[in-house]
């Protein structure tokens, strides 16, 4: 398991983990695991992610010139990296356990500290096999519209699943199913994800 | 096999029908309005027709703002999903299912036989799946060819024999109905055909256009055999009322049929009433003299001269322009080639003879096809055996032996509404035998286009409808009468195409159907002169059926 960050905050809807990685987080809508205390681990989908310094409500200064801009700044000012860093968040869409699969919320939330992972295409294959979980990423309160989250989730499974056409069928279907009400954000997930030449 | 699946039921009155919806991935056009489907309910199948088709959007966005032409993705996602279709299904008949405890997915749904398809009583719950009918299921609805059934066509979208009850179709009287030009007389042939192929009936065919007992060309080019051609002439009897049309080549007829001014009676005077342009005083004229002269008032009336013509007004109270007017118009009558001052019934009786042999006869008209011919000469003759037949059923109601049973007639008449319009179906000896020879073992086969000319009562008496396209608003109320859910049977009369479809519906058919009619053709004529049967079918289908149903 390939330890991506740390969990800082936590509770039942999802969690937020500070990435190992100065400013590469998890790409949005990729699934990601967290172990829990009682057995098992956590699935949760990245649903937003940020770099800002260690100071709340503080803003970041400008730092670059003529010369020096871009990454030239970080080593013009290598104590600047412990001044920030990135984080991540995501919403739990269900649990694993000793290779069953359940998509509802897990019992209880991550542990604080404890380390996430990204999950490895097998994983993903496995667990979005069934698509109940569109659900809960719908009903995600995120900061970016739960469409644009939905379709980028979608679109991530889609490469891990080997450009899957049938999943991708599939999970189109269920979309449109869930948001059959919803003609608008329907069409916005759908053009999200409408394979190249496709749409 | 199971059976294919459509959708599942979502709503739904037993008066009304069920609703389906559609699964994702059934075309709209791969169903039909009219077409044979299945409900499998938790405990009884529902043999069903479908009667609308919809198209229906969870958001009536989409409706507003339909994907572009380039979407592909975004279609193909939306169909089935958001935009799906639903279909109104009327079931017509139930039937219990092997094992109702077993659950609908595993089931192997197949049918019973020791308790067949019974009229529907109740209706599927929710989610009762709706599938294509297979082979099995016509044949459990409509039954596989045997001794009174007989094959007239196949579904529009499947391969499979529709049968029809040719004995429950001979028990009532039936009507074939259309539009000119789809194929009514084909059809009727088809259906005489087959009768005769059974045996189930004696037919009597008055055959206005002489062409049933010979070949006619088709429409398409070639020849369609007749009916003496098919079964020859120790089974179908040709009589001819036109002694040149009697001599051609290669179309013997058995006699040459005569009329004699003797055997017109006041009741052919009022059925003659439109085609003589009669008024209603000189058609009770008619009754007067008859009245007065009984038997040769015809003749009586033809020699009067004018005096005489005074004196029977003054002593009848008829009117003298009337009775003048009759007078002139049955001069008329009296020169047709076919009619002679006096005649026995030797030829008439003759006709009957052979019938209740078994046998068959048709009247071919010759050049002699004005109405005023078609209408007098078939009632006249009809009368004759009416009363020949009436004579022998009191006969037998008293012996009550078998042997003295009359055989079933069925009697076919063209341009029907002209027998059987409000006027004359109350007057004239067609009339009689729609509403009640039926229990005189005589029925008529009607044939005609424009059925709304044919009194209600007499519709309402008609068994089994055999029903082409029809366009006319009236002619469709018509055909209709007395028959249940008449939207969907609109509908489905309205979509027929013109050529070789029908609509069946009535006493001789489970529920109504659309079938695509039997070609008539060499192969057809081999099997119903070897009786009736399909050549290689019906012991495998006998064979399945003894199999399935035990």
């Amino acid at each position: 398991m390939t330890r991506i960050g740390e969990i800082v905050a936590t509770h039942s809807l999802g969690f937020v983990a500070e990435s190992f990685t100065l400013h590469q987080p998890p790409a949005l809508g990729s699934l990601v695991k967290a172990p829990l205390v009682a057995g098992g681990e956590a699935l949760g989908v990245v649903c937003f992610g940020e770099t800002v310094g260690l100071q709340p409500g503080r803003r970041a200064l400008r730092r670059s010139d003529e010369a020096v801009y871009d990454s030239a700044i970080y080593q013009e000012h290598p104590e600047l990296v412990h001044t920030i860093r990135t984080e991540f968040h995501a919403v739990l869409v269900g649990w694993q356990e000793g290779g069953a699969v359940r998509q509802v919320l897990p019992p209880q939330p991550p542990p604080l500290h404890y380390s996430v992972a990204v999950c490895t295409p097998q994983e993903v294959r496995a667990f979005t096999e069934r698509l109940d979980y569109f659900r809960l990423l719908l009903a995600a309160e995120t900061p970016l519209p739960s469409e644009q989250l939905l379709a980028a989730h979608i679109r991530r499974a889609y490469a891990d699943r080997g450009r899957d056409d049938a999943w991708l069928r599939r999970a189109a279907r269920e979309v449109a199913r869930l948001l059959k009400e919803e003609y608008d954000r329907l069409v916005t997930v759908l053009s999200g994800i409408a394979p190249e030449g496709g749409n | 096999m199971r059976r294919k699946r459509l959708g599942v039921v979502t709503d739904g009155a037993f008066n009304a029908g069920l609703t389906v919806r559609l699964d994702p991935g059934v075309s709209t056009e791969s169903l039909r309005i009219g077409d044979f489907v299945i409900v499998e309910g938790e405990e009884y199948l529902y043999f069903s027709a479908i009667t609308d088709l919809e198209l229906r959007a969870t958001d009536a966005r989409v409706q507003a703002d339909p994907p572009p032409d380039d979407a592909a993705f975004l279609r193909e996602v939306l169909q089935g999903t958001a935009t799906y279709a639903t279909v109104q299904v009327k079931p017509y008949l139930m039937m219990r299912r092997v094992s109702p405890a077993e659950p609908l997915a595993a089931a192997e749904a197949a049918l019973v036989g020791e308790e067949g398809p019974r009229p529907v009583k109740t209706i599927p719950m929710h989610f009762a799946v709706l599938c294509e009918a297979r082979e099995e299921d016509f044949a459990a609805v409509f039954g596989a060819e045997d001794e009174a059934h007989f094959a007239v066509g196949t579904p529009l979208t499947q391969d499979i024999p529709i049968c029809l009850d040719l004995r429950r179709f001979v028990e009532r009287s039936n009507g074939i109905f259309g539009q000119s030009g789809t194929g009514k007389s084909f059809l009727a042939r088809l259906l005489l055909a087959g009768i005769i192929a059974k045996g189930l009936a004696s037919n009597l065919i008055f055959d206005m256009h002489n062409e049933y007992a010979y070949s006619v060309q088709r429409e398409g080019g070639g020849w369609a055999k007749g009916l003496r051609e098919i079964f020859g002439p120790s089974s179908v009897l040709v009589y001819s009322l036109d002694e040149r049309a009697s001599r051609q080549e290669g179309r013997a007829v058995d006699g040459v049929l005569r009329l004699g001014l003797n055997q017109i009676e006041a009741e052919d005077v009022l059925l003659l009433g439109e085609e003589l342009d009669l008024t209603s005083t000189a058609q009770a004229t008619a009754g007067l003299l008859q009245d007065r002269y009984g038997e040769d008032w015809l003749r009586a009336l033809l020699e009067m001269d004018a005096e005489a013509i005074q004196a029977f007004c003054a002593e009848t109270n008829a009117h003298p322009g009337a009775t003048e007017a009759l007078q002139r118009k049955l001069k008329e009558v009296a020169r047709r080639p076919y009619i002679q001052p006096q005649a026995a019934f030797d030829q008439v009786d003759e006709m009957l003879h052979v019938l209740e042999g078994g046998k068959h006869v048709i009247l071919q008209f010759g050049r002699h096809q004005r109405l005023l011919d078609y209408m007098l000469v078939a009632n006249v003759i009809t009368r004759r055996i009416m009363r020949q037949y009436e004579a022998k059923w009191n006969r037998y109601l008293e012996t009550r032996r078998e042997e003295d049973k009359p055989r079933q007639l069925m009697i076919t008449i063209e341009e029907a509404h002209k027998f059987l319009n409000p006027a004359a179906a109350r007057q004239t000896v067609f009339g009689t035998i729609a509403r009640e020879m039926r229990k005189f073992n005589v029925t008529l086969m009607v044939i005609d286009q424009r059925p709304s000319g044919i009194d209600t009562e007499v519709l309402s008496q008609i068994g089994t409808r055999v029903t082409g396209k029809m366009t006319e608003e009236r002619d469709i109320e018509a055909v209709l009468t007395g028959v249940g859910n008449r939207p969907f049977l609109r509908g489905a009369l309205e979509s027929l195409d013109t050529r070789q479809q029908v609509l069946l519906m009535g006493h001789a058919v489970p529920m109504p159907i659309v079938v695509q009619t039997r070609n008539y053709d060499e192969a057809f004529y081999q099997a119903v002169a070897g009786g009736g049967r399909r050549p290689g079918r019906p012991e495998d289908l006998a064979g399945k059926l003894e199999e399935l149903f035990g």
